[in-house]
């Protein structure tokens, strides 16, 4: 053992002496029906992510959370070979780690370890995937730390105000709800259901695989084959999209003690296959520059105010902030928002956000998880994992009037959820809004 | 006249070996170039082709160890000033209007031992970007104005922090554990004090922490380092030192020693889940710098799954997660335990976390194959910290300003050659039988079931 970690150090040694190599390209190619994805890396590092495609999709409303508990119980119950403090051990001594998740749109089992220990952590990886032992004592075990985690969840006022707008917001839709579920349903949940519920979803139509490392073709191709052996081929499994508009503003609110308030607003967003797409990325993260500058800097009004374009199967906008002026915050959003649907965006603004987004890009290939992520996001919403490759010719391909015009289209009316001091607020103020130019001075 | 001679060069030979031996005794890992200029700046740059960006970072001996309770949150504040205003960039409009042309990523952050400030952006960009910031750095103005606005962002930050049940029960251990001396170790500081910080105050701290001499700056990612150290020097060589080191002519008080374990219990209706948090007076690397490497592999020892902490609490279901820390400080780093109780077992999980804790120091609490299993991890973990380029120079300037450069480049090796001993001194000195802070946050409901009082308190 003592030689073994020597000859990690001086890998790492090695790595640190010679600049990193630039990273070559990536590939794809198909294992029996399921796509395999590789990013070489350049580095010492392995990132495997296997994305099961679906999310909220693959369950009904009385069973949200069973995803999640099948993803915790995987590397958290033990597998057919290992009981769950064996299997875990084992991933300790080498630092690895296999874990899984799921959110609205699909789940996520991924392994990270140093490239010396890959013979090692890969097959309890495969054994958490094929056979997982959904062990009774453990599974009721981490039901008490799921619904932990839920209460923990709500204690943190930035993920709670996002819930509860998604709540609101997507109600009668499935993207209402949560992929963690609630403490209810997770304490209901059984350990045979849930290892039902995830052989019903473990299927190749729904499956592909992100390799991020240097390992070679023929490795991974017979690696993935094995893997995928046992896995029954299932039905092809198309995302539904679905569109979101908003027709009237509305405002919701919860008492909270809290020391600030929170605001979260949620709007209209292109979808995926939308020629707006990209012009409205950049839009949303042109207006978030300006919407910093007037709260925060101009304003004095929020620490963090933030507005974003969240993409999936459905995409929209949202806004946030922590402020002790809820009233004053409102006044200047809408008038940012006027100002920048008459005025528009400016050349240089969009010229500068280019250069932004290029840095951007290369800052998330910095790591082989976020590389990762990115392919797996890319090819679960877009059905092209290129797209995280080539984000940044279609950036390029972008016009001031296609941002103001995506702008324009799609900012309209806006669900606002509010958690904190109910007295502090003035819900006319955001159902109507502050300019007094009709019902609501953000109307499309 | 040859006795002068003889004179200047056997100066200049002790000064040569002088050089030579300094030179010698500094280790930087490879990649890793150094040099410091005439007026004191120490300059890092690493080389690391990765990407084609460039990181830069400068930072500060400054944060909440120079503040007493008339400056607690003002490193802080002044921070936040960085990003106003300077004599390049006259607003923070034009400020942040300089920062999208760069294409930067930036950000800054105030701890209780280092402020510092980085940019990230295009390798062509870093001599355009290290100007900048060097207008941030020496030439920032303070307006009242600029300043009433920003007083209530940093009051606004404050106040998340509080919105956070965790982060309430950590400032209320905190007080406890450093008494008299809180503010030196609560760089979020005090509401009064952000609320009513003038342009003057800002002035204060920038001219006694904000020189040459007190400050690191890195360069990192695809740079060549004979041209990035000239470009340091063109652009900073004129900052004046301030001809002596800050932190020597303001000293730094030592904190007294918790005198007699204290645990109480907090309710807190947003408190969804109940949290403890223990917290010990830890070693300080200015006086006991083997205690801080110790204290890591000990840390790591019982986050293993197969350790006896994590099998008595977490696999036992007494808790859902339970992590021991100690935080590297040059000035008293704490130790914590952090520890997310099953809201239906509180009072068991306590008790199993003391008798954990009491078992410590004995010979038998881990195994030698956990050590190894231990170290192993933390060699691995530093493949996995050296990945990210651009956080490179954030972990250099925390090891520059709570440790030495040395530190950091030897922390992996000195893991490795931690033993038995090393880690029972550590123990017996600043843990078991040693007086700490304890607190519980709960919510009031969860708490009338639970009755916390009853219990959690000093025997």
């Amino acid at each position: 053992m003592k030689k073994y970690i020597y000859s990690l150090l001086i890998i790492a040694a090695t790595g640190s002496i010679k600049p990193a190599m630039a990273q070559n390209k990536a590939y794809d190619f198909m294992v029996d029906g399921v796509k395999v994805i590789v990013q070489p890396s350049g580095n010492n590092i392995v990132e495997i992510q296997t994305v099961i495609r679906g999310g909220v999709q693959n369950y009904p409303a009385e069973k949200m959370g069973i995803e999640a508990m099948a993803m915790r119980a995987l590397t958290e119950c033990g597998t057919l070979k290992h009981d769950k403090n064996s299997f875990k051990n084992e991933l300790d001594k080498v630092s690895a780690s296999v874990y899984a998740y799921t959110t609205k749109d699909y789940a996520v089992i991924s392994m990270s370890c140093v490239k010396p220990d890959f013979n090692i952590v890969w097959p309890l990886y495969t054994e958490a995937i094929d056979q997982p032992k959904f062990d009774t004592t453990e599974f009721s075990r981490i039901k008490q730390d799921a619904i932990n985690d839920l209460h923990a969840n709500e204690s943190s006022p930035d993920a709670s105000i996002d819930k509860m707008a998604n709540k609101v917001a997507f109600a009668g839709r499935k993207y209402a709800e949560e992929p963690q579920g609630t403490p209810e349903i997770i304490n209901g949940l059984t350990a045979a259901e849930t290892k039902a519920y995830y052989n019903s979803i473990l299927t190749k139509s729904r499956m592909f695989v992100v390799v991020v490392g240097d390992i070679d073709q023929a490795q991974i191709e017979a690696k993935v084959k094995a893997l995928i052996a046992p896995i029954k081929k299932g039905a092809p499994y198309t995302m539904p999209e679905s569109f979101f508009r908003v027709y009237n503003n509305s405002f919701n609110a919860e008492s909270k003690e809290l020391a600030t308030n929170y605001v979260e607003g949620v709007t209209s967003g292109p979808q995926l296959n939308s020629p707006d797409y990209y012009a409205f990325q950049i839009a949303m993260r042109i207006f978030a520059d300006r919407h910093f500058l007037d709260i925060r800097t101009n304003n004095g009004l929020s620490y963090a105010p933030q507005a974003w374009f969240s993409s999936g199967s459905t995409s929209v906008a949202k806004f946030s902030v922590s402020t002790t002026m809820p009233n004053k915050y409102i006044a200047v959003f809408d008038k940012l928002v006027d100002s920048t649907k008459h005025n528009g965006f400016t050349p240089a603004e969009l010229a500068d956000m280019k250069v932004t987004y290029l840095t951007g890009f290369y800052y998330k290939n910095e790591t082989n998880a976020a590389q990762a992520s990115s392919i797996a996001a890319n090819e679960v919403l877009h059905n092209d994992w290129r797209k995280a490759l080539t984000l940044i010719d279609n950036v390029k391909k972008v016009t001031l009037t296609d941002i103001n015009n995506a702008f324009s289209k799609y900012i309209g009316n806006i669900v606002w959820v509010y958690q904190g001091d109910t007295k502090k607020v003035d819900p006319t103020l955001y159902k109507n809004g502050t300019l007094h130019q009709g019902d609501n001075p953000v109307n499309n | 006249m040859i006795s002068k001679i003889i004179k200047s060069i056997t100066l200049c030979t002790a000064l040569l070996l002088m050089a030579t031996v300094s030179f010698a005794q500094l280790r930087l890992p490879a990649g890793y170039y150094y040099k410091q200029l005439p007026n004191g700046l120490q300059v890092v740059v690493i080389e690391n082709s990765k990407v084609p960006l460039a990181t830069i970072e400068i930072a500060v001996k400054n944060g909440s160890f120079t503040e007493d309770s008339v400056y607690n949150g003002l490193s802080h504040l002044f921070e936040h000033m960085f990003f106003k205003a300077n004599k390049d960039y006259p607003t923070q409009a034009q400020f942040l209007k300089r920062t999208q042309e760069l294409g930067a990523i930036w950000n800054g952050t105030t701890g209780n031992e280092r402020v510092n400030y980085f940019f990230t952006f295009d390798r062509d960009s870093l001599f355009q970007g290290l100007k900048f910031l060097n207008a941030a750095i020496r030439f920032p103005i303070y307006r009242v104005e600029d300043m009433k606005k920003e007083r209530v962002v940093v009051d606004g930050e404050f106040q998340r922090m509080e919105s956070n049940p965790f982060a309430q029960l950590y400032i209320s251990v905190n007080k406890k554990v450093w008494g008299d001396l809180f503010t030196r170790k609560n760089p979020i500081g005090i509401h009064e004090i952000i609320n009513t910080a003038t342009p003057e105050k800002m002035m204060v701290i920038k001219n006694k922490y904000y020189f040459p001499n007190n400050s690191l700056l890195t360069i990192c990612g695809d740079v060549k380092h004979e041209e990035a150290f000239a470009m340091a020097e063109k652009i900073f060589g004129s900052w004046e030192s301030s001809g002596s080191d800050p932190i020597a002519k303001y000293p730094i008080p030592k904190f007294k020693p918790i005198a007699k374990t204290d645990l109480f219990v907090q309710e807190s209706s947003i408190s969804r889940v109940p949290y403890i948090l223990y917290e010990w007076q830890g070693p300080s690397y200015e006086t006991d710098s083997a205690s801080t490497i110790a204290a890591d592999v000990f840390s790591t020892i019982v986050g293993l799954n197969a350790s006896k902490l994590q099998q008595a609490l977490v696999d036992k279901g007494l808790a859902s997660s339970v992590s021991v820390d100690y935080s590297t400080s040059r000035y008293t780093g704490p130790i914590s335990i952090g520890v997310v109780p099953n809201p239906n077992k509180v009072k068991e999980c306590y008790y199993e976390l003391n008798k954990q804790i009491n078992m410590w120091s004995q010979a038998d609490y881990y195994t030698d194959e956990q050590l190894k299993d231990a170290k192993a991890i933390l060699l691995r973990n530093d493949e996995y910290a050296k990945e990210k380029p651009s956080s490179l120079p954030s972990q250099l300037s925390y090891s520059w300003a709570s440790t030495s450069l040395n530190y950091y480049t030897d922390n992996t090796d000195d893991y490795q050659k931690v033993t038995r001993e090393d880690i029972k001194r550590y123990l017996d000195t600043y843990v078991v039988g040693k007086p700490f802070v304890g607190g519980i946050i709960i919510n009031p409901e969860l708490n009338k079931t639970v009755n916390a009082a009853s219990f959690f308190a000093a025997q």
